[in-house]
């Protein structure tokens, strides 16, 4: 039988959909009785939404085509030339800074 | 598995020879979420787009070394986050997994398991809401603000398009199981600031 904490640990995988069928059949039963555990649940369904519009809203300030082109132009401007002696070799991958 | 391998090389090796207009659709594609998730972990629109356009030069300087052990997407946002935990000077704070999450589940309950006190029914709750003379926006904002960086990592990458979980526990090199608690411990904090706020 779930407890409540049990039931609130798995909060964040079964608003997720990262809960087995076998487990997410528990957790419902449970919810169905548990007053509480329904209004956790729901408080965290919310606070993921919350955080998903926070990132989604936060730096999306539109940037026009030119800027970005620009922007691109810019990025190849400061590229290493290739190193055409290098094709075909594979190196180990790097880690990059 | 094999389709995305094959379209992931074709890209890679455009990318390897240069191709403006290859690169310019995984520009465009990708900046604006790179830009999203810097900004929140630097809280500096202009030193994020920095980071973001450094970060691009890393990928066609290094493009070549990327041999697919991780997902593309992975590899660039390691190079970005890399690159925004070198200028902001933090270091990744070594979360354990035992330690008790602020305001947690480990003092909510009883040596039963049971509420000590039962979790309250929120009102409806937008962006846009005051809740204690604060939009319920800038609530959230403070809280992700304030977590330890892990958490923090995760919470923001998990809420950018394009990155599985999967693909997070190949950036951060932390398993399945890692990113699920991070998770879940920086949902409680927001939660817990939410829920004070509404108190």
């Amino acid at each position: 039988m779930l407890t409540c904490k049990d039931v609130a640990l798995r909060a964040s995988d079964l608003v997720d959909g990262e809960v087995g069928r076998w487990d997410s059949l528990r957790i419902r039963f449970h919810l169905a009785i548990c007053a509480g555990c329904r209004n956790f649940v729901h408080q965290i369904k919310v606070t993921r939404d919350l955080t998903e519009d926070v990132t989604e809203t936060t730096g999306s300030a539109p940037v026009g085509a030119l800027t970005q082109d620009a922007d691109i132009d810019a990025i190849f401007a400061r590229v290493s030339p290739r190193d055409d002696t290098d094709n075909g070799s594979k190196t180990k991958q790097q880690s990059v800074e | 598995m094999a389709q995305r391998d094959d379209s992931e090389t074709a890209l890679v090796a455009a990318l390897v020879a240069r191709d403006r207009d290859v690169f310019a659709t995984l520009y465009h594609q990708h900046t604006p979420g790179m830009i999203r998730f810097a900004t929140r972990m630097t809280r500096n629109r202009a030193l994020a787009e920095d980071l973001v356009q450094d970060t691009w030069v890393s990928v066609l300087d290094h493009i070549a070394t990327f041999e697919g052990r991780a997902s593309l997407v992975s590899w660039i946002y390691a190079i970005l986050l890399n690159k925004t935990r070198s200028r902001t000077q933090r270091e990744a704070r070594q979360q354990s997994l035992d330690a008790a999450p602020d305001g947690s589940d480990a003092d909510s309950f009883d040596a039963t398991g049971h509420w000590k006190l039962l979790p309250a029914l929120w009102d409806e709750l937008t962006p846009e809401r005051i809740v204690a003379g604060r939009h319920v926006l800038e609530i959230v904002n403070a809280a992700i603000d304030d977590l330890p960086d892990q958490q923090k990592t995760i919470l923001l990458l998990r809420g950018t398009h394009g990155l599985s979980g999967d693909e997070i526990c190949e950036l951060l090199s932390i398993s399945a199981a890692n990113v699920r608690v991070s998770l879940h411990r920086a949902r409680l904090a927001v939660r817990a600031a939410l829920d004070q706020a509404l108190a």
